[in-house]
């Protein structure tokens, strides 16, 4: 059984991870909690970490013991630079918290690229999670709403160039603002964003550690995520009543279905398939056709299939080749520093010619 | 030579008195033990005539008797109060001696005592004839009176015993007293035994003294009253005259039997005589003999109710027996165990007789036992509670 573990950073890490122990209660909704049990598919250890006490209290689904919370006052206001330092200061406690934990083969970060903690905390985390254990290290990586500001969007700028930095065998892109059309207001697209995150990494762990009828395993995972340029995106489809496994396939890799805006046709370098369903609907040969139609695209495309009852359901895992998108937030993110730094430089000027105005005066009493 | 001979002769001398002493003192026990007025006398076995001559309360207190008997001199005696008997002692001719203890001493009688052989019995009561007396009887006209009085030797006497009825029949008249007949009445249930019809002549101045047994047969416990007893005389010249004496009480009381009389008590011990089901208590059995005589052997006998147990003791033990006014007691510890109300019986025999007890008490089920259907209902609620207390605590942060 693979040993799996979840850091959840930040306000955004802690809820996405709440969403995780939330729906590993099954479909038992809000009060499963009291009477149930969670059910994991492996082995899975999970830590909320904050430095905000109240991200931390607002939890609903995670186990006190399992809320981490880093002594600062209340946060760290979204200043990385401050966000590092805090790490830093409790870095050995933190890990010590994760080391009680035991040893893992596969640990999922999740966070928020633009806040303060998750952003600051998750590159220093990879690089003290690859001293201290030889596991796979993937990162769930969340990008904000473009218009919550300019400090969010530098955050998110130096924070993948740190995790890129730190090298983690994987950054999967979540994109709050891709993700938010698909949900009315900003607070349900919050939770849908983080239940659609929580099933589709509980949906790889499934398929990471089950007995399949086609198998993928952890070292295809690290296969998948080598491609490219290490980042890459998850995809989700459920077959409908007349739809067949082939259109379940295919619409995983359809953008309505992916958390990153991205064309994988063009962009993607290698892929991984979990495709889970009663037996009677898993056509083998047309899964493979259909596997080797997308790798001509795709490239090297991993499948493993899972026999569950239920309808098709379909993952699909993907490495880019390039990001465009990334592209066009580091340029936002660019002008948006500079205009950051033009606006304080005026006003500082402003500030002086003001002073300037009693240089050579005194006081008279 | 004479010397030795008078100095044997007084070692027998003093060797025969000395024995009948010690043999007198060895079966001693009281002849006489009454009150004697002055100048009035008794006979002891027909030839010992005792008679009160002086008596003087002046301390040291004393009386003065005057003693004749069988082919002895008359000999006068003075008997010191507090002497005690051994001091005074008269010796009969035969060799056997009596002893003489004032007890107490009043104006005109003295209250004195003599031991002797105990088979020796006062055989008759006189008085003492003075000059003074003679002279009267000279003088008077020979008419008899007598005075009768009656007395019992016991006031109160139990069914199956006898008493002793004495007339002591007095001439105070100057003539003699002839043809008398004594017409003593009875009560039921009593026998007359030894009582004459009529006696012999007594003359002026004379005391007779006449003895009868009445024998208590079945007559009824109570207290009777004696009729007085009828004299009937006639003097000298066939004048008839008559005397009565005074009536006198009698108390009959029932013959003692002795039986044993044995009582049981069983006493349960709680606060409020009421047992909780299940829960010991102990039981005290207590058994009395309240008769006056000891028992045989004792089998106590219990019954107890079908759901009551006994947990410690034994509770139907058997006695040898109980002497009276003893009796045992031993405690057991029971258990009952199903609600409602509980007698305990328990008989005690002996010979062919028996006697029961019983004791109640009242069982009820305790708290739990009460309670423990809703208990059990609450347990799944309170686990469940407690589950859902501390899943809550383990999400609360």
């Amino acid at each position: 059984m693979l040993n799996i573990l979840i850091l959840g950073l930040g306000q955004c890490g802690n809820r996405v991870l709440d969403a995780v122990n939330h729906e590993a209660f099954g479909s038992g909704g809000t009060f499963a909690k009291y009477y149930s049990r969670q059910k994991f598919p492996a082995s899975v250890k999970t830590i909320a970490i904050n430095t905000a006490i109240n991200d931390l209290k607002g939890l609903t689904d995670t186990r006190a013991k399992d809320r981490f919370h880093v002594p600062h006052l209340h946060g760290v206001g979204a200043n990385r630079t401050l966000g590092k330092k805090v790490f830093d200061d409790n870095k050995e406690q933190i890990m010590s918290e994760i080391d009680k934990r035991g040893s893992f083969e596969l640990i999922f970060i999740v966070t928020s690229t633009a806040g303060g903690s998750g952003s600051s905390f998750a590159p220093l985390l990879v690089k003290e999670l690859k001293k201290a254990y030889n596991a796979q290290i993937i990162c769930i990586a969340v990008l904000p709403f473009r218009e919550e500001g300019s400090i969010f969007l530098q955050n998110t700028a130096f924070c993948i160039r740190e995790l890129v930095a730190e090298s983690p065998n994987g950054i999967l892109l979540v994109d709050n603002q891709y993700l938010k059309k698909y949900a009315g207001d900003i607070k349900s697209a919050y939770d849908k964003i983080n239940t659609s995150v929580a099933m589709r990494v509980l949906f790889l762990i499934e398929a990471l550690n089950s007995e399949m009828l086609m198998v993928t395993d952890l070292g295809d995972l690290k296969t998948v995520m080598n491609g490219g340029i290490g980042i890459g995106t998850m995809g989700y489809y459920e077959a409908g009543k007349d739809g067949t496994i082939k259109s379940a396939i295919l619409g995983s890799f359809k953008p309505s279905g992916l958390l990153f805006p991205t064309n994988v046709y063009n962009e993607g370098a290698r892929a991984m398939l979990i495709i889970k369903g009663d037996k009677k609907y898993l056509d083998l040969d047309l899964i493979t056709k259909t596997v080797e139609e997308l790798s001509t695209d795709v490239g090297q495309v991993f499948k493993g299939v899972l026999i569950k009852k239920g309808r098709p359901k379909v993952l699909s895992l993907f490495t880019l080749n390039s990001v465009p998108e990334l592209e066009r937030i580091y340029a936002d993110a660019a002008d948006a520093i500079r205009f950051e730094m033009d606006k304080r430089e005026q006003s500082k000027k402003q500030l002086d010619g003001a002073f300037a105005h009693i240089d050579d005066l005194e006081p008279i009493y | 030579m004479n010397s030795v001979r008078i100095l044997v002769i007084a070692t027998i001398f003093v060797f025969m008195l000395l024995i009948p002493v010690v043999v007198a003192s060895g079966n001693d026990s009281y002849i006489f033990d009454n009150e004697l007025q002055v100048n009035e006398g008794i006979t002891i076995e027909t030839s010992i005539h005792i008679e009160v001559v002086d008596v003087n309360r002046i301390p040291p207190e004393r009386a003065k008797f005057r003693i004749t008997s069988y082919q002895k001199p008359e000999r006068t005696i003075t008997v010191f109060r507090e002497d005690g008997p051994q001091v005074n002692k008269y010796e009969t001719y035969r060799g056997t001696s009596i002893y003489f203890d004032v007890i107490g001493v009043y104006s005109d009688s003295v209250q004195f005592s003599v031991s002797g052989p105990s088979n020796w019995r006062v055989t008759d009561y006189y008085d003492v004839e003075t000059e003074e007396d003679l002279e009267e009887v000279a003088d008077a006209v020979t008419v008899p009176k007598l005075k009768i009085t009656r007395t019992l030797d016991i006031a109160s006497v139990q069914q199956g015993q006898t008493v002793k009825v004495t007339f002591k029949i007095k001439n105070e008249g100057n003539g003699t007293a002839s043809e008398i007949e004594l017409d003593e009445s009875t009560i039921t249930g009593a026998y007359m035994e030894g009582c004459p019809a009529s006696l012999n002549d007594i003359a002026a101045g004379a005391t007779e003294r006449v003895s009868y047994d009445l024998k208590i047969i079945d007559a009824e416990p109570g207290t009777y009253e004696l009729n007085p007893t009828l004299l009937n005389y006639k003097s000298e010249s066939g004048a008839s005259y008559s005397s009565e004496s005074t009536s006198n009480v009698l108390v009959i009381v029932a013959e003692e039997v002795l039986v044993p009389e044995l009582g049981i008590k069983v006493t349960i011990e709680s606060d409020d005589d009421v047992i909780t089901c299940g829960d010991r208590f102990p039981a005290i059995i207590r058994i009395d003999n309240i008769g006056n005589a000891t028992s045989g052997r004792v089998t106590i006998k219990s019954h107890l109710p079908d759901d009551v147990r006994v947990a410690d003791g034994e509770i139907d033990p058997v006695y040898e027996s109980i002497k009276p006014g003893d009796f045992v007691e031993y405690d057991v510890t029971m258990i009952a165990y199903e609600p409602g109300k509980h007698i305990i019986k328990m008989d005690v025999l002996w010979a062919d007789a028996e006697a029961s007890a019983s004791a109640e008490f009242w069982a009820e089920l305790s708290g739990f036992d009460k309670y423990y259907i809703y208990i059990l209902a609450a347990i799944p609620i309170v686990l469940i509670l407690l589950w859902l207390i501390k899943r809550r605590r383990e999400y609360s942060f």
